[in-house]
């Protein structure tokens, strides 16, 4: 699966729906999620939208500002994402130094932030269900594009 | 033969009755304009409190609660003789309400765990002295201020009229979320070989603070944005600076439950001020007082001091700790202002703490 790619998200959302009793014990997630991949001269993001238990679809969009009202936006370099991910696949799942909570917090390397505070509240909220849906990245192989990947926007 | 009460003895003649065939039945033609809704779930995580509130006379949340001063449920018939408890006397819907109340509710319900159940307190490492110390440290502080968010809630609930019951289900959550959070972290700080280590005088003066404000919206303003607020910053904190898995889920799940607290908090002091903006100044001063009560609680060795050792590695690494303290404390500040915006006030140019601390 290449990462990013709308599939590679869609592979996360597939993981979590297809666990429903999972979920259902973590409880319920109301969210707009972006993941922005941040390439030396362009960026490439995905929207992942989490409605009650279930992941509900993700979609490439062109900007932040084409993503729904109220989306929190996870953003970072590529390699701060590439190294995420290979370490969830190295050890099942992210270690004590990768977790989402823990590359975001000095808002570096990756950052989080939504328009408004109470939108980027919304990834503290829900911060064992996103973990977990990330976390499930371990269970496919993920191959990497580089910088010269498109965007279906460019 | 017994001999019962007046009382008892009036509901043993009208159960004679009964058995004669004497029924009343009148209760099945109460209330004709709440009769024949039909709530259903808005999707599959089931019927909730919002779902109950978009249909016909029960969602609607009145601007001043039931002066019947009962228990009766809104949207029932109430029977004029019913008796008032003489207790409810916070009336007011802006008092209390905040517009995502219900749903929070719904999420809280749907979102509780178990410190004993969820987590993996087999992963326990013994750790150096002085990691150990600095974590059970911080747990004992944070066992000694989570309940503030227990007895808060408490105090004030029984003085909530029972109309504006999403209210008092949500703080009910609360409540038992705070429990959590104290079991959590006494379990952690007995669980590794260490213990509780020294209280915080400091907690106690923030803490009183919450407790004496003179109204609920003053109390939650402190407690729910304020304080909750700073915390969550402490818990993402505590979430990096975890010594292994069992903290990491600690943290983590602490950390949900307290973004849950603040976005009431938040939502609340918004729809207060937009029915009372005079009531602003009230507002400011008691932030005021809690920001500079929180600023000394902060700066408290027994609360900074473990936090260093722990982002330093060790005790040895505290300086470059205490630095990498400095910028969260930051943003732990503008979390807080950027909060108070969304609420519909702004505190950035009458801040009662500096932004950034000293390098």
């Amino acid at each position: 699966m290449l990462f990013p790619s709308v599939e590679w998200f869609q592979a996360l959302c597939n993981a979590a729906n297809a666990n429903p009793e999972r979920f259902r014990r973590l409880g319920t997630v109301d969210l707009v999620l972006v993941a922005k991949i941040d390439y030396p001269h362009q960026s490439r993001l995905f929207e992942i939208v989490f409605s009650g238990y279930h992941c509900a679809g993700v979609r490439e969009v062109s900007s932040t500002r084409a993503a729904r009202e109220g989306a929190v936006i996870l953003e970072g370099p590529f390699e701060a994402w590439k190294e995420m991910v290979a370490n969830i696949k190295a050890n099942g799942q992210a270690d004590l130094a990768h977790t989402l909570n823990t590359l975001t917090l000095y808002d570096t390397p990756m950052r989080v932030w939504a328009e408004s505070q109470l939108d980027t509240d919304l990834f503290y909220r829900y911060q064992q269900n996103l973990q977990e849906f990330f976390d499930s990245a371990s269970h496919f192989e993920t191959e990497f594009a580089g910088p010269e990947a498109t965007s279906v926007y460019n | 033969m017994q001999h019962y009460s007046p009382a008892v003895e009036r509901v043993l003649d009208h159960m004679s009755e009964v058995r004669g065939g004497k029924l009343d039945l009148s209760w099945m033609n109460s209330n004709p304009g709440g009769w024949g809704v039909r709530a259903t779930p808005r999707d599959e995580r089931g019927l909730g409190l919002e779902d109950l509130n978009q249909v016909g006379i029960y969602g609607e949340v009145p601007d001043h609660g039931g002066e019947h001063g009962s228990m009766a449920p809104r949207g029932a018939e109430v029977p004029a003789d019913t008796p008032a408890l003489g207790c409810y006397d916070i009336n007011d819907k802006s008092l209390v309400w905040a517009d995502n109340v219900a749903l929070l509710y719904d999420e809280a319900v749907a979102r509780q765990w178990s410190s004993a159940r969820d987590v993996p307190w087999d992963k326990l490492k013994p750790l150096p002295d002085d990691l150990e110390k600095a974590m059970c440290q911080l747990c004992t502080g944070l066992t000694e201020v989570e309940f503030i968010a227990g007895d808060m809630p408490a105090k004030w609930m029984w003085h909530i009229n029972h109309d504006f019951h999403e209210v008092k289900c949500f703080l009910a959550t609360q409540i038992a979320d705070e429990a959590r959070h104290l079991e959590v972290f006494r379990k952690r700080a007995l669980a590794n070989g260490g213990g509780l280590l020294k209280a915080s005088p400091g907690s106690e003066q923030l803490l009183r603070a919450i407790i004496e404000a003179p109204d609920y919206t003053t109390a939650s303003s402190l407690m729910h944005i304020l304080a909750e607020g700073f915390v969550l910053t402490l818990f993402r904190n505590g979430e990096m600076l975890a010594l292994s898995e069992v903290e990491k889920k600690i943290f983590r799940l602490c950390m949900q439950d307290e973004a849950r607290h603040v976005a009431y908090g938040t939502m609340h002091l918004k729809y207060f001020l937009e029915k009372h903006p005079e009531r602003a100044e009230d507002i400011h001063e008691i932030l005021r007082h809690g920001e500079e009560a929180i600023f000394g609680l902060s700066m408290e060795p027994q609360t900074s001091e473990p936090r260093a050792i722990l982002a330093g590695g060790g005790v040895d690494h505290i300086f470059e700790g205490m630095a990498k303290l400095g910028y969260l404390y930051t943003k732990q500040v503008r979390e807080y202002l950027h909060r108070l915006k969304v609420a519909g006030l702004d505190r950035s140019s009458r801040l009662a703490i500096p932004l950034e601390l000293p390098s």
